[in-house]
């Protein structure tokens, strides 16, 4: 027996409560604007902020694309994915371009999104401020008084230590030269897509109880000093080995055997594409 | 008027969405007008921004003339189980057409910005204006904007005054909403900074 739920899971009041927390952090571009996260049939901590934003952003006529650290086909995506269909009915795409909405983990898809597209991240430490204090109060209060010497200072450590900003993800970023946010565990490579982006880009905390967001044309700078300055991460001389593309984020594979390094495109949906589009191009050379 | 609450109200609010992260861009609303919304004491487009946003959870304050506004008030307490307020409690100000302009900067002065720790807890306002376009009227930049957008909403430049006053120290701030006869809306976020480049 299977019940019959609410289009979108989520009962009216709930979409209400979202949609509201939803506009305002979209006028404070970069504040955690706090919501009353709801229980939902996924573990906390596993993109039920996300889902939260998507359940109460998604309509009739959206497509849906969701990814799992690039992937497509990964458990969460997948379980997401089959999640809201089940509740909606909307149809589901692996290709960014025919997506509306697009509930991303740890990535932004490597083609540039349009302006009708809605990039929904799911976060799970929006607080950028946590590592420095641990009190909530103390964190909102310095977001209150722009006093951002301990997000600095995390950063001046690392270079201490490691002589360079050892940020693997998350990297620090000042939104519209006033909130400092955690742009979700996205790669640095991923950074420089969030400013002045052409589609609205909404994070959703759900266990954190926290919604935040960057809206189109919006600056987005990561942290740095004049000395050492921001860097993304270099894949200089590599490659997908897969479809031979150079400029996107690579995933290092290690042959357990042989110890021998490969590197693949980390955003699999791009990746196919381009294998199609070089097979149509070659099938159309053979032919003639 | 047939309303959908579960899926016309989700168009709306992708509407409102859309519009509040690009301000001054004016997006449109699906005419649902018959009978019943003629009688409407406002405009559908504010009524239905009402529908989509407000519930018991929320207060909302009624500026207009006192017959329509008793009305609306009514109106939206039964269809939204939302409470009225004062309007320096209010979390929603809606702003009808008529002879206000003292009245809405009176409420203006004194409606919620929010605090430095909790900026969110703000005034929302809906403002019920004729008609809107990008023709002429003020210039907006900011967040959301590109490079400028032109957007006029038939209110004037004490209105625009006493607006910008209140959103001076960002993040505190107020956020509007503009929705005309048309059923259009166009919103304008307190990240925005506008300047009269004419004879509003």
């Amino acid at each position: 027996m299977k019940t019959k739920t609410h289009f979108a899971f989520f009962d009216e009041g709930s979409k209400k409560e979202i949609r509201r927390a939803t506009l305002k952090a979209v006028a404070i571009p970069g504040y955690q604007v706090p919501f009353a996260s709801r229980e939902m049939p996924i573990a906390r901590g596993w993109g039920t902020g996300g889902l939260q934003l998507t359940l109460s952003l998604i309509g009739k006529n959206d497509v849906l694309k969701v990814i799992d650290q690039g992937a497509d086909e990964s458990v969460n995506a997948v379980s997401i994915k089959k999640l809201v269909q089940h509740t909606t009915g909307v149809p589901l795409t692996e290709s960014t371009t025919d997506a509306t909405i697009i509930q991303s983990r740890h990535r932004i898809p490597e083609l540039p999104l349009k302006s009708d597209q809605i990039l929904v991240l799911q976060v799970p430490n929006p607080e950028p401020l946590r590592k420095v204090d641990a009190r909530e109060y103390m964190t909102k209060r310095m977001h209150a008084e722009d006093d951002y010497s301990g997000a600095w200072l995390i950063l001046f450590e690392q270079i201490m230590r490691y002589g360079k900003m050892t940020t693997g993800a998350a990297h620090p970023v000042y939104v519209n030269g006033r909130y400092v946010m955690a742009p979700s565990p996205i790669p640095r490579f991923d950074n420089p897509k969030m400013h002045q982006s052409e589609a609205l880009i909404l994070l959703g905390a759900g266990r954190e109880k926290k919604i935040y967001a960057v809206p189109p044309y919006t600056n987005v700078e990561s942290l740095g000093f004049e000395d050492y300055p921001f860097t993304v991460e270099s894949f200089e001389g590599e490659q997908c080995h897969l479809c031979g593309a150079t400029e996107v984020f690579l995933d290092e594979l290690i042959d357990p055997d042989s110890c021998e390094r490969t590197y693949q495109c980390n955003d699999t949906s791009h990746c196919i594409e381009r294998l199609n589009s070089k097979e149509a191009e070659e099938v159309e050379k053979s032919y003639a | 008027m047939v309303i959908d609450q579960v899926h016309d109200l989700q168009k709306v609010y992708r509407k409102i969405l859309h519009s509040m992260s690009r301000p001054g861009t004016i997006t449109s609303f699906e005419q649902k007008a018959d009978s019943i919304s003629k009688s409407l004491p406002c405009n559908e487009a504010v009524f239905l921004c009402a529908l989509t946003l407000f519930d018991a959870e929320v207060t909302f304050h009624i500026i207009g003339e006192q017959e329509k506004s008793e009305r609306l008030a009514e109106l939206i307490s039964s269809y939204t189980m939302s409470n009225k307020a004062p309007h320096d409690q209010a979390d929603f100000i809606i702003a009808l057409q008529g002879n206000l302009t003292k009245e809405i900067e009176k409420a203006m002065n004194v409606c919620k910005s929010g605090d430095l720790i909790n900026p969110q807890n703000s005034a929302t306002w809906i403002l019920e204006s004729v008609l809107i376009s990008n023709q002429s009227g003020v210039t907006l930049t900011g967040p959301g904007i590109e490079r400028e957008a032109l957007l006029q909403t038939g209110y004037d430049e004490h209105f625009w005054m006493a607006r910008n006053l209140r959103t001076k120290e960002y993040p505190l701030g107020i956020d509007c909403i503009f929705a005309d006869f048309s059923n259009q809306i166009a919103c304008v976020p307190r990240t925005t900074k506008m300047v009269a480049t004419e004879v509003i």
